[in-house]
């Protein structure tokens, strides 16, 4: 606490790579939240953590960054928390630099920004026994007596060095002295002037330098007289052809190595390694796509395999819940609203958990091994022809569990249109959403005696490939011919093989099961019961299809009979369709809900299977499965998929495009499945 | 430090060029200047010391203690010279 009483909020700052959230951690356990920075999805994680004297301080894990220049959005983020600027975050009391002591020159680069900040500095000199292993000999109190910043030697993944950083933060931080890089003459005078200038406005700021470096990179926030010496200064530079920002970097890079020569901080020449070796198979030419494509199909496997355990588990756990309210409640409006639309329409969601926490225990694994980084570099190519970069892989593949967090992940591309294009096409790589859809319809379009279940594997795959196939498609459409502009290079930094840290990895997983069950008891359970309501009401009568054929959204399906008719779709679909708008997982419940056969999905096969037209005809026919199938490849049947987009794109204008070209393609695509398949004798 | 931009091109070898294992010194950038300065803060720095692990269409250097990883276009604009002085 303060010494007013109110919280002290420490900032974790440091390089990607640099063991920071794994720091961050092991620090704070399970005393954890995560939020969204306000109108932003970048994901604001604070924790807990006690020193060693018994008091409470809050940590704010930042996104990593290389400099105090933000170009991401993620960097934009890190820059206004440090800056007070941020709202609903308070201004850091202290900044905890967490660095690699394996790679300090580049690290202290960042921390030699961050000591300008005005803000007291502790730092965590990360990863010692690498360094020791790359030959590097540090010496911490050598350091600290340079910078004038305390340095504590830790391993995060071992958990060493803890008890001394929780002694550090728990004593009075002081605020680092002057600026101790030499600025080059041309900018000193520069500088010296605009923060002078800034000084006569505020005579108490005590990083005017930092101020007026800002100002002459463009910013207008400040006194008048200040602002004027910049542009002042900056149009000057302009026409002498001075790169002053360069000249920055040089400065904070040279003063750095000075440092490190004298302390032990720089490492012998490079050595070959480990990661080389492995390097050497993972990156090859030809060898690397195998152990890719190896990864991914593991993955998959994995997803599809290990999940239908604890999912068939879910499964019976929900099922015998709705038996039981069935069983011990009165038969009426309140027994159904439970049985049926909270107990199916939440259970038909939370199913899901097992696969998507298999998927982030994966990505964490492949994360923090660093391999992931390495897929990056190798997909660069094929990213390359349709205009984007590796780094838009990451969010790609998270999406193949969700949208939600693929869209998020998109935070770490850094050219905007790069950005924006991902986001438009990651709803079309399939997500677990869609998997029991998919299963139930190539079940029904396929009969099990006829085909063996290789035959289904084959056209769940064609499903993913058809979807991601038009994403790398419509991505060279969006990037190349929509937005325009070149793409932006590959800069990507490959980090050393590591043993992932499970605790980490753990942590994470648990993190995702909060969050995607908070949005299954809200979003999912409001929705269930809506979905219900318009199932249910105003016919209320004993026969079910008489009820739902009279209900709102039976009079909605059969008004949107009309429109869907060319595809082959009846109003009972028609319901679905509507159903699913919201989540595309509903459509398998509502359909139950539609056929009135409960929760089973062969009841449902069957029961699809015998459904016919007025006529006698089939409605489930292969031809009219496979549009409906092509349909939900597309549609972007998901409102927090939109709700996302919306706050990462800042309005809606991008999702209503995303929406309506998403049905569209969806209900194109279905149509021309029809028409083909009825030419070539189908029906 | 004069703009890199401005600066006349000669018969400099691009980073694309050079051999895997080969080590050099950039000795200019010429990107785009968000580009240049995300480059620099990553440690390619004027004179700074780089050793090229791998080639190919996609390459893979050693600089400032790290591996990154730059996209064949962008080596091209990383002007650099031998650091026995060869061209």
């Amino acid at each position: 606490m303060n010494q007013d009483g109110a919280k002290r909020w420490v900032a974790v700052v440091g390089n990607p790579n640099a063991g920071k959230s794994t720091l961050f951690n092991a620090l704070t356990g399970l005393r954890q939240r995560v939020g969204n920075y306000p109108g932003v999805t970048v994901e604001k994680r604070t924790g807990t953590v006690f020193t060693l004297y018994g008091d409470a301080l809050e940590l704010i894990d930042l996104p990593g960054m290389y400099s105090l220049s933000p170009r991401s959005p993620d960097e934009k983020i890190a820059w206004q928390v440090l800056h007070g600027e941020s709202k609903g975050v308070p201004r850091p009391d202290a900044v905890l630099c967490v660095v690699d002591a394996s790679n300090l020159e580049r690290n202290l680069f960042l921390v030699t920004q961050v000591m300008e900040l005005g803000l007291p500095v502790l730092v965590a000199l990360n990863m010692v026994d690498m360094a020791e292993a790359k030959g590097i000999h540090l010496r911490p109190q050598e350091l600290s007596q340079k910078l004038g910043v305390p340095f504590i030697p830790t391993q995060a993944h071992r958990g060493k060095g803890l008890v001394e950083l929780r002694a550090a933060l728990g004593q009075s931080l002081h605020r680092p002295g002057p600026r101790q890089w030499t600025m080059p003459p041309p900018l000193a005078a520069a500088v010296g002037q605009i923060a002078a200038a800034w000084r006569e406005s505020f005579p108490a700021e005590l990083t005017a330098e930092g101020k007026a470096l800002e100002l002459l990179a463009g910013s207008n926030v400040g006194p008048e007289g200040a602002r004027k010496l910049a542009a002042g200064w900056r149009e000057r530079f302009r026409k002498e052809a001075y790169d002053w920002s360069a000249a920055v970097i040089h400065a904070r890079y040279e003063y750095v190595r000075n440092v490190l020569g004298s302390t032990g901080g720089l490492g012998e020449a490079r050595i070959a390694t480990w990661t080389d070796r492995i390097d050497s198979i993972v990156l090859h030419p030809v060898a690397g796509w195998g152990v890719l494509v190896g990864m991914m199909m593991t993955l998959f496997i994995s997803i599809f395999s290990i999940a239908s355990y604890p999912m068939e588990w879910i499964d019976a756990g929900f099922s015998w819940t709705g038996l039981f309210l069935e069983q011990r409640m009165p038969a009426g409006v309140l027994r159904e609203l439970l049985v049926n639309g909270v107990v199916a329409g939440v259970g038909g969601v939370v199913i899901f958990l097992p696969q998507i926490l298999i998927l982030f225990f994966f990505l964490g694994l492949l994360e923090d091994s660093g391999y992931l980084a390495r897929a990056a570099f190798l997909l660069d190519r094929v990213m390359h022809r349709v205009g984007l970069s590796g780094k838009s892989f990451i969010p790609l593949l998270s999406s193949y569990a969700c949208a939600i967090p693929g869209i998020m992940a998109t935070r770490t591309v850094e050219d905007p249109k790069d950005r924006l294009t991902t986001i438009l096409i990651a709803p079309l790589m399939s997500c677990s959403a869609r998997i029991p859809v998919y299963t139930t319809l190539i079940a029904a379009a396929i009969p099990a005696a006829l085909v063996p279940i290789w035959g289904k594997a084959a056209a769940f795959l064609g499903l993913y490939i058809l979807g991601t196939g038009s994403a790398f498609l419509l991505a060279w459409f969006f990037r190349k011919k929509m937005l325009g502009g070149g793409s932006p290079p590959l800069i990507l930094e490959l980090p050393p093989y590591r043993s992932p840290a499970i605790r980490s990895v753990a942590l994470r997983m648990w993190e995702r099961a909060i969050i995607f069950l908070k949005r299954a008891g809200t979003v999912i359970l409001a929705l269930s019961i809506l979905l219900w309501f318009v199932s249910s009401f105003p016919v209320r009568s004993d026969d079910p299809t008489e009820k739902l054929a009279g209900s709102y959204a039976g009079q909605l399906g059969h008004l949107l009979e009309p429109v869907i008719r060319p595809l082959g779709f009846d109003w009972r679909i028609g319901i679905g369709l509507v159903g699913s708008l919201a989540a595309r997982e509903v459509f398998v419940s509502t359909m139950s809900i539609v056929y009135h056969v409960g929760g089973e999905e062969a009841g449902l096969v069957a029961a699809m299977q015998g459904a016919h037209w007025p006529n006698g005809d089939p409605i489930y026919t292969p031809l009219t499965c496979l549009s409906l199938l092509v349909f939900y490849v597309y549609a972007l049947q998901c409102l927090s998929t939109v709700a996302v987009a919306k706050r990462e794109t800042g309005g809606w204008g991008w999702p209503t495009f995303m929406m309506l070209y998403m049905t569209g393609l969806a209900y194109g695509a279905a149509w021309l499945v029809q028409i083909v398949g009825r030419a070539l004798g189908f029906s | 430090m004069k703009s890199s931009s401005n600066s006349s091109c000669g018969h400099a070898l691009n980073l694309s060029d050079v051999g895997a294992g080969a080590e050099v010194r950039v000795s200019r950038l010429e990107c785009a200047p968000t580009t240049c300065q995300r480059l620099r803060e990553m440690g390619f720095c004027e004179n700074a010391l780089v050793t090229k692990i791998r080639g190919g269409a996609d390459l893979v250097c050693w600089v400032c203690g790290t591996r990154v990883a730059l996209s064949a276009r962008l080596a091209k604009q990383i002007l650099v010279e031998h650091v026995d002085g060869r061209s």
